[in-house]
């Protein structure tokens, strides 16, 4: 009998994982056949066969690199000064009751303002040089990482606090060990959020006018009415992205080493 | 005010349910804690409570002295108090001569919660007071390794905490607090969050312990029994503010061991205790009952 149904239950699991296995390109054979039926207006609505072509002659031209090059400093590099930023301002304000003050009334008036909305200001200041793009996704970034690490300040056992003052733990310690380690938990979260919010702001700074990257490349090809391009972009871009929402999840997961 | 340290040199004192001789403040030079009139009061939403009322008390070198009341009379913020965790309001606590201000490594605490930082293993838990005060890493494991062997938790050297039982944990507490070689060793409840039979072997455990280490105990808890069994004297505190009632000499030979607890002079020192606990938690209920 618990064998009947043990057996029913792999069953149910393999027929997921298998319906799983083919989502993908059964949307992507549905899309094919729609596409060649002529349904629908093929240069708007190219097939994959298309797109797949558009996307190696991409690589084949050798801008496909200097692109994924340009897209992944303005992320990582954005990403790791926002971070950087965030954190430690977060521990400040968390800590420091006149720094925060001082601090979070403003950074809680300027957090809720789209990143995108600062698009035109960063033209006017930054023109289009590299270092505007950079302020976008650090801005996205920053708020994002300073407000969990803030709230994972004030979250931190505060017995944790006492027993490392009684054991005499000298002041740098306290900050740099105890209360960043106690607050990590909720530092990776927030870190993990602002994984996505540094590809939203990505964005929003190369169509603000940049002269290389994937959504750069996305841009010129919808001027150039080159359809197929277009989707070979966006699929590289959601692609980078999901890559670097799992990866960051794995990193995540062993940063917390203690779970 | 007499230091009720057991001599084995001496024939074992008589049993004394007298209360000890009430202190005479300021001549008791050789007091390792000497709390002075000291009031704590805690600001709350609707005005001040009084925690801590003008109380004043010596605890000798060596002695295991335990704090016992109902929750709520201000023992814990008394104890803070000794930790340099709370200040005064009023009066004075002095340690070793030195008056508490702020948290000192010459003064071990240990929690209710164990309070382990959860990312280290019980190795390095232990060494990080050593190694906040300065010791080389080295030495520091050293320290810890010894004292892993003396709470007996060898095989669990390189775990984490969170891997460990409620009553493992709270060993692992206890040894980091020493890990400093504190002189005065403060617990707050430190087995109230046990089961009753991890507790029986805690408090065991933590009366071979101050066999070998060197350390003034004052010990807060609720359990009169576990109060008895573990102190030199229990001082018993009234309902909030907290005020403390009696001083009791608790004249039981040592070394001790759970087997006292049906000795008819223990018996009698619990019905005590517990007579007066009775009466004051009463008036603590009450109390809160006009409050509400």
């Amino acid at each position: 009998m618990s064998t009947g149904r043990h057996n029913r239950a792999t069953t149910a699991g393999r027929l997921s994982v298998l319906v799983g296995a083919l989502s993908v390109p059964a949307f992507v054979g549905v899309w094919e056949l729609i596409a060649r039926s002529r349904i629908v207006n093929a240069v708007l609505f190219p097939p994959p066969s298309t797109v797949a072509v558009a996307v190696l002659d991409w690589i084949h031209s050798g801008q496909f690199f200097g692109d994924l090059s340009a897209s992944l400093f303005r992320v990582t590099v954005g990403f790791l000064i926002g971070t950087a930023g965030g954190i430690m301002l977060g521990v400040l304000t968390g800590r420091f009751r006149l720094v925060s003050s001082l601090l979070s009334p403003l950074f809680h008036i300027l957090r809720p303002i789209p990143p995108i909305a600062f698009v035109p200001i960063v033209i006017l200041w930054f023109g289009l040089s590299e270092a505007g793009k950079l302020f976008l996704v650090v801005w996205g970034v920053f708020f994002t990482v300073w407000l969990a690490t803030h709230i994972g300040v004030q979250k931190v056992d505060r017995g944790l606090v006492r027993a490392a003052l009684m054991l005499g733990t000298p002041r740098r310690q306290m900050l740099s060990e105890i209360i960043l380690l106690g607050a990590l938990p909720y530092i990776v979260v927030g870190l993990r959020t602002a994984v996505s919010i540094s590809f939203y702001t990505l964005v929003a700074a190369e169509l603000a006018g940049a002269f290389a990257g994937i959504v750069y490349r996305i841009e010129i090809a919808q001027q150039n009415m080159q359809t197929g391009q277009v989707m070979g972009g966006l699929a590289a871009l959601g692609l980078l992205s999901f890559v670097a929402d799992r990866s960051f999840a794995a990193i995540a997961e062993r940063a917390v080493w203690w779970r | 005010m007499v230091a009720m340290m057991y001599n084995p040199l001496r024939p074992t004192p008589p049993l004394r349910l007298v209360d000890a001789a009430p202190e005479p403040s300021s001549t008791a030079p050789e007091a390792i804690i000497r709390v002075e009139d000291l009031s704590i009061v805690f600001d709350v939403p609707r005005g001040e409570v009084i925690a801590v009322d003008r109380v004043s008390l010596a605890v000798m070198p060596g002695e295991f002295v335990s704090l016992v009341g109902p929750s709520g009379c201000g023992k814990s913020t008394l104890l803070n108090a000794m930790a340099g965790l709370e200040r005064p309001f009023e009066g004075e606590v002095m340690v070793a001569g030195k008056p508490m201000l702020s948290p000192r490594p010459d003064i071990g605490m240990v929690f209710q919660q164990p309070h382990l930082f959860p990312w280290k293993s019980v190795r390095r838990n232990i060494a990080h007071g050593p190694r906040a005060l300065g010791k080389s890493k080295t030495e520091a494991l050293r320290i810890a390794d010894d004292l892993i062997d003396m709470i007996g938790l060898t095989k669990f050297a390189n775990a984490y905490p969170h891997t460990l039982s409620g009553g493992m944990q709270q060993r692992v507490a206890i040894a980091r607090a020493l890990a400093n070689q504190p002189r005065v060793l403060l617990m707050d409840e430190p087995f109230g969050a046990l089961d009753a039979q991890t507790r029986a072997v805690m408090q065991d455990n933590l009366l071979e312990l101050r066999d070998r280490i060197n350390a003034t105990i004052v010990f807060v808890t609720h359990d009169i029994d576990e109060a008895i069994l573990l102190s030199d004297r229990v001082l018993i505190m009234s309902a909030g503010p907290g005020r403390i009632l009696r001083d009791l000499s608790v004249g039981l030979p040592r070394p001790r061991s759970s087997a006292i607890l049906t000795d008819p002079a223990y018996l009698a020192l619990k019905r005590d205790c517990l007579d007066l606990i009775r009466t004051e938690g009463r008036k603590a209920f009450e109390q809160m009952e006009a409050v509400t």
